[in-house]
């Protein structure tokens, strides 16, 4: 269950090309300008920074060859999860990666061509309540929890139908649609399905769609994985410069222990999502799959958490401000931790999966 | 409700305990604002004046103060039964520097003349303070603090600058520690000193928060003339009071008010959330509402102190820590409970009263203000404990 990272030397020259190439997108500086200029602004996000992130061929990072996608592994999707996670970048490929996906399977060419290119954002409104991994279950239900949902084109819908779970298409425009901000500067939309100006493009993902739930699950913990790396690395250089009582900070062995257990939080997430990421890609199936999968994000989400409050906690005041950046790595945890299931889910959703301890 | 007789001010603290949470629900009842229950931040002058002034009128603005000086006198716990009570009605905080923190320092080392002049003026409302200690390279150290008084014939000329002054931007009076002295030892060359906002030369810089809030503020001081009469206590003497004055800030801070009203809020999520009989939940939510009476019992015992005449300890610093930290814990049980609504910005949909992600945020900077917890475990360690260092 607990694979190691790939040690086949392409792999590894493959995930090492996927984190060189995104920073064209979450500059390596740490440069956070555009994020803070797209916040609390119009979708959230910038369409010609998506269109980008197709180019690149990132939202079909994971969709096989044959139906225009890379064809890479979760070792792939994870690395670049990461880095756009550290840069804190808002353009939500988790998502898109979701929809794009779920078309792929559904063998919806057109509209998944477009979704893989970048210029249409379609999420999939799978959601019907906080907390869940559950697929919906009523066709009109609202659909919670979409985010960035002011730039979508259109949403899948699955919905439970007969013995398995079909999948509609429903353009954005004219959809009853609510938007919420979040602490990120992003926003949640809730959608009321209609499915009567909606077009049915699969009789069943019931199949897939769990599956691609954990990916994004996965996903999720990487990029959480790659936010509190990032903001522990910003709190490092602080505790390093900043003095008070004609001393560096970071001589006080109060916060030198402080930063030592952050940075064990920090290691155990990496060999976390890092292992699940090589069992996924090793052809874990199952419970097997399940549990990885639970393991990286129980242990991602709570360390995302223990990690961006610790570090502002070790600011002091200037870390409780706007301007100063370790601010913005809690409060986009805050809005991340939670999806695709939270701790205490995937606790429960673990030890169903892997019941014993392994021997 | 309405049976209730609200007796006046001086009759409150003879009261029975139980008759006197009564009294308190008839009195929030009668007069609290319906429109100010659960702000979803921190309300600023303009907002949270009407009920200063409600209280002002009635007399019941200063619970802790003497009542020969205008306060309620009430015992510990019929202090901690008020803020019971007015968390359980939501109540906003007041800009409330003058009452918690420079009413009870010029009472205890004021003039005769300042407390006449400025006691009535908190009572009334007139005087709204805000305090000046900490500055961008003096925190945690904050005897490193370089703003200075310069005596001028009658006067002080003061130079130098603030940061972190919470709602600088809605007081018209600010306390300062200065420097006095720049040849003594850095404890012994601090004075206290009372500045009027409106003097010529003070600019106040309102700085948002993580919660995207204009709650602190930077402000400057140019050549600011301050009457040497606004000095308190002894020149050069102001540490020794700044440091009891922390300990009102301490035991302000530890009172069971923020962990409290975060507990209501997790309550009211898990019902939503339709967890309340989940037994994971219920072992969290008791060992939480456990640490909240234990940390009543303990606040209970520091403010006898007080009532008894005895000033604070170090050992305040306990209240403050744990009080704080319980205030995180609550609000990161309702973080785990409430899934993605804890990424929202505004307070959940359907329920007004419930902002997650703003309680969350709110309790950061608990651990960091009245003294970081780290100074405060230092405190602890050193003064309390007896620990060599
Ligand atoms: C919301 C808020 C409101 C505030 N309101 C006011 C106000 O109204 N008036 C006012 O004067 N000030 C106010 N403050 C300032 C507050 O008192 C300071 O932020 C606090 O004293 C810490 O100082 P600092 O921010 O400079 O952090 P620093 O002192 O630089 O601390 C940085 C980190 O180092 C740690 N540290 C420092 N020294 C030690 C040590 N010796 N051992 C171990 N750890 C140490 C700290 O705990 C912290 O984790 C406010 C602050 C906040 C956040």
């Amino acid at each position: 269950m607990s694979a190691a990272a790939p040690d086949d030397a392409d792999r590894l020259e493959s995930i090492r090309m996927i984190r060189d190439s995104a920073a064209a997108v979450a500059p390596p500086g740490g440069d956070l300008r555009r994020v803070r200029d797209l916040r609390f602004t119009g979708p959230g996000y910038d369409p010609a920074v998506l269109r980008g992130i197709g180019e690149l061929g990132w939202i079909g990072l994971r969709v096989p060859e044959e139906a225009g996608g890379a064809g890479l592994g979760m070792g792939e999707m994870c690395a670049l999860a990461e880095q756009l996670g550290a840069g804190l970048v808002p353009e939500p490929l988790i998502h898109a990666a979701l929809s794009a996906a779920l078309l792929a399977a559904a063998g919806e060419r057109a509209l998944l061509a477009r979704v893989l290119s970048g210029d249409a954002l379609v999420l999939t409104a799978w959601q019907e309540r906080a907390d869940t991994l559950d697929a919906p279950a009523s066709p009109d239900g609202a659909r919670r929890f979409l985010p960035m949902a002011g730039g979508a084109e259109a949403f899948l819908v699955p919905v439970r139908e007969g013995g398995g779970i079909a999948l509609y298409a429903q353009p954005a425009a004219g959809a009853d649609l609510v938007l919420e901000r979040t602490q990120d500067g992003g926003s949640f939309g809730t959608l009321r399905p209609a499915l009567s100006g909606a077009t049915r493009i699969a009789d069943d993902v019931g199949a897939v769609l769990p599956g691609l739930l954990d990916d994004a699950a996965l996903a999720t913990a990487a990029t959480l994985l790659g936010g509190m790396e990032r903001a522990f690395a910003m709190t490092l250089d602080y505790l390093k410069t900043r003095q008070q009582f004609g001393k560096i900070i970071g001589t006080f062995q109060a916060l030198q222990h402080r930063a030592a257990d952050l940075a064990m939080q920090i290691a155990l997430t990496r060999a976390s999502v890092e292992s699940a990421a090589a069992a996924l890609d090793a052809g874990a199936a199952g419970d097997a799959r399940r549990a990885a999968v639970s393991r990286a994000k129980v242990r991602a989400t709570e360390a995302s958490m223990l990690v961006t409050r610790g570090c502002i906690q070790l600011h002091g005041g200037i870390g409780y401000t706007d301007q100063y950046d370790v601010g913005l790595y809690l409060r986009k945890a805050m809005v991340v931790s939670g999806q695709f299931g939270g701790a205490a889910l995937h606790r429960r959703r673990f030890m169903a999966a892997a019941p014993e301890v392994d021997e | 409700m309405d049976a209730i007789r609200i007796p006046p001010p001086a009759e409150l603290d003879g009261l029975d305990d139980e008759h006197f949470r009564q009294v308190v629900r008839a009195f929030l009842h009668a007069h609290y604002p319906e429109h100010l229950r659960n702000p979803p931040k921190r309300l600023h002058w303009s907002e949270n004046k009407e009920w200063y002034h409600i209280l002002a009128r009635e007399g019941w603005l200063c619970p802790g103060w003497p009542r020969e000086h205008g306060g309620l006198g009430l015992s510990p716990v019929k202090q901690i039964i008020l803020s019971e009570e007015y968390e359980r009605h939501g109540v906003a905080r007041t800009n409330d520097h003058g009452i918690v923190m420079l009413g009870p320092l010029v009472i205890q080392f004021g003039t005769e003349a300042q407390k006449r002049h400025f006691l009535p003026k908190i009572l009334t409302g007139e005087h709204v303070w805000c305090q000046g200690y900490s500055e961008p390279n003096a925190g945690s150290d904050l005897a490193a603090l370089r703003t200075e008084a310069v005596p001028d014939g009658d006067h002080y000329v003061v130079n130098g600058q603030k940061i972190w002054t919470t709602l600088a931007m809605d007081a018209n009076w600010i306390f300062l520690l200065v420097r006095t002295d720049r040849e003594a030892k850095k404890q012994e060359g601090i004075s206290f000193l009372l500045v009027d906002m409106a003097t010529p030369g003070i600019t106040v810089r309102p700085i948002i928060n993580l919660e995207m809030h204009d709650e602190f503020c930077e402000v400057f001081f140019d050549n600011v003339r301050v009457p040497r009469e606004n000095l308190v206590g002894q020149l050069n003497r102001g540490w020794d009071m700044a440091k009891a004055l922390l300990g009102f800030e301490r035991i302000f801070i530890g009172a069971p008010r923020q962990s409290a009203y975060a507990l209501s809020r997790l309550k009211l999520l898990a019902e939503r959330m339709g967890v309340s009989d989940d037994p994971a939940f219920r072992d969290s939510y008791a060992r939480l509402r456990l640490e909240l009476e234990d940390l009543k019992a303990l606040f209970g015992t520091h403010v006898a102190k007080l009532r008894r005449g005895e000033s604070l300890g170090p050992d305040v610093s306990m209240l403050k820590v744990i009080q704080t930290e319980l205030f995180q814990k609550i609000t990161d049980t309702m973080l785990d409970i409430g899934g993605e609504n804890g990424g929202l910005l505004e307070p959940m949909e359907g329920n007004r009263d419930l902002n997650i992600g703003g309680l969350y945020i709110q309790a950061r900077p608990a651990t960091i203000y009245g003294g970081s917890n780290e100074i405060q475990r230092n405190i602890l360690s050193k003064n309390v404990l007896g620990l060599p260092g």
